[in-house]
Order: structure tokens, then sequence, then C-alpha cells
């Protein structure tokens, strides 16, 4: 136990200082689609540039950045990449189709991040390919907005030729009936607890409040009387009160589901990534 | 009495959670599937080495000691069992992370070696495995990334004072994590040797 508790103290000592021992090159904040922190790109190209990711995002509710930024030194581009990509959380959440370019100017080293639902869009070979063959060249000769421009289009093609779940302007409808389906769970629940404190008037109650949520749902009289019965039976079921143990923290969904453009911000709709994609130098 | 057993079970989810039971279960769950996505990884660069293996064999069959290192590492690696109870026993732990630390610089020499061969290094089929092995490499270290932290968090939600009381109880221990020496076996760049045959 002694040991134990002489390593862990030392852990407490070593932890921050590995943090602190050399600063990594800071997070920027995510404001737009392209963000240039070398001032390489004029303000029409980098417009352009953005005019091609937003529509990428309208049509395929993909979300695509650009990032230039002088150097990731300490980190190498990957270690940086992956920073990045936790801290800005593109794609929508649960899709997790986000894809980052970064342009390390000083370091002569590109990457392109992809998110985890396009790592079979956009495979490391792909990636690797965009890298080497459309934006090298072009970087090398020093033309910068061509070369992104170029890639975006590539990653376009790539990312079009995927099947995604459509665009946040068709998904509004869906939310709300989401939140129907959990005010009829929440209904199924409760019906256990009327029936209890008010008997059959409560578990009554509970099932016509049921029933019209579900016929709100389905627009359908048979799917209403089944939620009903489902309701009745439920609150009558020995031991209604199985299944509260599901109330557990959630966890942290931090996401949020800010990932539409509209009003001119940009933000990270939440999705994930695993490290995919490919560098290359120029 | 429906409520009052109702009532109990309130009471008694509540001093679970007081007691960190939760905690440490949505921990550990979080540490499982981190080692999963780490295994996963592991799997996928073992996959790409016969491909790899062939091609490079077809332009620089004469580098055998090199070929030959990178297929025992893979056997010894596909030998071990890999199983997600693996967190739990620290030899074994260490024994597998060995492994595939010794696969990784066989790897990373044989791709030292494949630059004397200009040929190779032009051969579509090369590059496509090279770019696959990189973006492979990079997987497993985002993966083992987030495995450390998740055992880190599992390891403090064990060791922390009223959770280690429940720890106790269930006789739950702190999980293996890739250590020091590790990481620095990979870090280590390759050993060049100089003396290896001139380019064709």
């Amino acid at each position: 136990m002694n040991g134990l508790a002489r390593i862990w103290l030392l852990g407490c000592l070593i932890l921050p200082g590995l943090a602190w021992g050399e600063a990594p090159v800071a997070i920027p904040a995510l404001s737009a689609q392209v963000t240039d922190l070398t001032a390489t790109l004029a303000v029409d190209q980098i417009a352009s540039l953005e005019t091609s990711l937003a529509k990428i995002e309208q049509d395929k509710g993909a979300q695509v950045a650009i990032l230039l930024l002088p150097t990731t030194q300490p980190e190498t581009i990957e270690q940086f990449g992956i920073r990045l990509a936790e801290a800005w959380k593109l794609g929508r959440w649960r899709v997790n189709d986000g894809v980052i370019v970064i342009v390390a100017k000083d370091d002569h080293r590109a990457r392109i991040e992809v998110g985890r639902a396009l790592e079979g869009a956009i495979p490391d070979v792909v990636a690797k390919r965009i890298v080497a063959e459309t934006l090298a060249p072009r970087l090398k000769a020093d033309d910068y907005a061509g070369g992104l421009q170029a890639t975006v289009a590539a990653l376009a093609t790539a990312i079009g030729g995927e099947a995604l779940p459509p665009p946040a302007a068709q998904q509004a409808a869906g939310a709300a009936e989401d939140n129907k389906f959990a005010f009829l769970f929440l209904a199924l629940i409760f019906g256990a607890v009327l029936r209890s404190l008010l008997g059959l008037v409560g578990a009554l109650l509970a099932a016509v409040v049921a029933g019209w949520l579900a016929w709100s749902i389905f627009a359908s009289w048979l799917a209403a009387l089944i939620a009903a019965a489902i309701t009745l039976l439920f609150s009558y079921a020995r031991g209604g009160g199985r299944g509260w143990s599901a109330g557990g923290s959630g966890g942290s969904f931090g996401g949020g589901f800010s990932g539409s453009t509209g009003g001119g911000g940009f933000s990270g709709g939440g999705g994930e990534f695993g490290g995919g994609g490919a560098s290359g130098n120029w | 009495m429906r409520i009052r057993v109702f009532a109990l079970l309130l009471a008694v989810v509540a001093l679970l959670s007081g007691c960190g039971y939760n905690q440490i279960q949505i921990n550990d769950e979080a540490v499982n599937a981190a080692w999963s996505e780490v295994l996963n990884q592991y799997k996928r660069r073992a996959d790409l080495i016969p491909n790899l293996v062939a091609v490079v064999q077809g332009y620089a069959a004469h580098e055998k000691e090199v070929l030959t290192k990178v297929t025992e590492a893979r056997a010894s690696v596909a030998g071990l069992k890999a199983t997600p109870e693996l967190v739990n026993d620290e030899a074994a732990f260490a024994k597998f992370q060995k492994a595939q630390a010794e696969l990784g610089g066989a790897l990373a020499r044989l791709l030292v070696v494949s630059e004397n061969y200009p040929q190779l290094k032009a051969d579509a089929n090369f590059r496509d495995l090279q770019a696959q092995l990189e973006g492979t490499e990079n997987r497993i270290a985002v993966a083992r990334n987030r495995y450390i932290k998740a055992v880190q968090d599992y390891n403090v939600s064990v060791r922390t004072f009223p959770n280690s009381l429940t720890a106790m109880a269930m006789s739950w221990k702190t999980k293996a994590n890739f250590t020091v020496e590790d990481e620095k076996a990979i870090s280590a760049p390759p050993t060049i040797k100089f003396d290896a045959p001139a380019a064709k």
C-alpha cells in the first residue's frame, strides 16, 4: 500500500510537469470554414473557398474546414491534427462527417484529417493522393488558393459519392418527432406512478395520454390503440418500477447541434475523429 | 408497500452513486471501448503486412533479414491472445505491448530499407500500402492516447477516496497502462545501416 501511495504521489508531481514541459501550438478558435493564420490568402480567395465549403455542407451535410498556420512544432502535424479535430468537433454529432485540411506553411507539411464516417469515402490512400498530387505541387508553386480550391473540389467529389444522412434543413422535422417519442416513453413510466396513486383512474388517464401522443406521431388510430394498451398493461404489470435505473448520467455529449452555418457563424457539430487521413510534404 | 420498495430502491441507487459505483462502471466501460479500438487498429496493421511483404519481395527479394523479421514479428503478435481481459493482467499486457512494439520497429526498418529501391518506391501498389500503413500507425497512436486517458480516468476513480472503498469492497484493481519504456522505444528513430546494398 505504501509503495502504491508513493507511485501515486510521484504521478501527481510528474503529470503537470509533462503537460507544461513543451508548450504546444494553441488551437485557434473556429469561426469560419477557412482560418488563415499566415495571412497568405486574399479576402476574395477566402470567400470563394468558403462558398465551395458551404456548398458541400448544404448538399451533403458534411463539414469541411481549412486551417493555414505557420508551424505545428514541437508537435508533428498528425499530433496537432487530432488535437485540432478533438477541439473543433467538425461534422455532425453521431454522423462524424468532418474533414480538416491543415497546411503548416513554414514546416512545408500538409494534412487532411478525416472524420470517422468519411474514412470510407476518403480512405488514407485517397487522402494521400489528394495531398501528394493535388495540393503539394500547387503549394510548391506558391499557388495556395489554387491548391486549396482543387483540394476542396477533390474532397467534394469523394464526399459526394458517400451515402450520408440528409443535411440539417431536412432533419428539423425529425427532431420534433424525437421529442414526442420521449414523451411517449415518459407517459409509459408515469402510468405506473399514476396507477399506484389513483388506481384504475390513473392508469386509464396515462393510457389516454399515451394514445393521443401516439396518434399525433403516427397519425394512425391503430398505433394510438396499441400505445394505450401497452401503457395500461405496463402500469398494471408487477414491479412496474423497473427501468428506473436507466437514468444514469448521460455522459458528455458537449457537441450540441450547432452544425448549421446559418447566420454567418460556423461551428463544429460534434463529430468524432479517429486519426484517419494522410499527410505529405512539399 | 409498492411505494416503500420504490423508496428503498431510490435510496440504494443514491447510495451506490454516492460511493462512486456508477462512476467506476462508466469509466470501466470507457476503458473497454478504448482498448477495443486499440486492438482494432493493431489488427488493421497486422492485416496490411502480408500484402506489404509480398510487394517488397517483388523488388527487393534479397532483403531477407528485414522481411523475415517483419513476418516473424507479425506471427508472434498473432500468436498472442488479444482479448479485452488483457487490460486486467499486467504481465500479459506488457508482453502484448512488447510484441506490438517489435512489429512496429520491424515495419519501420522495412520502410527505411525500401527507400533504397526507386522502382519499389514508384510502384503504385507499394505507395498505396505505405499510405495505409502510415494512416494505421497514426490511428494506433490516437487510439493509444485515448486509451491512456481512459485508464487514467478509471484509475483515478478507483483510487480517490470514497470510491476507493467501493473498489476495495468489489476488489476492482487499477488497469494496466502503456509504460514509459514503451513510449521511449517508439519515439526512438530506427537504426539505419549505411552498408545496405546500393540502389539498383
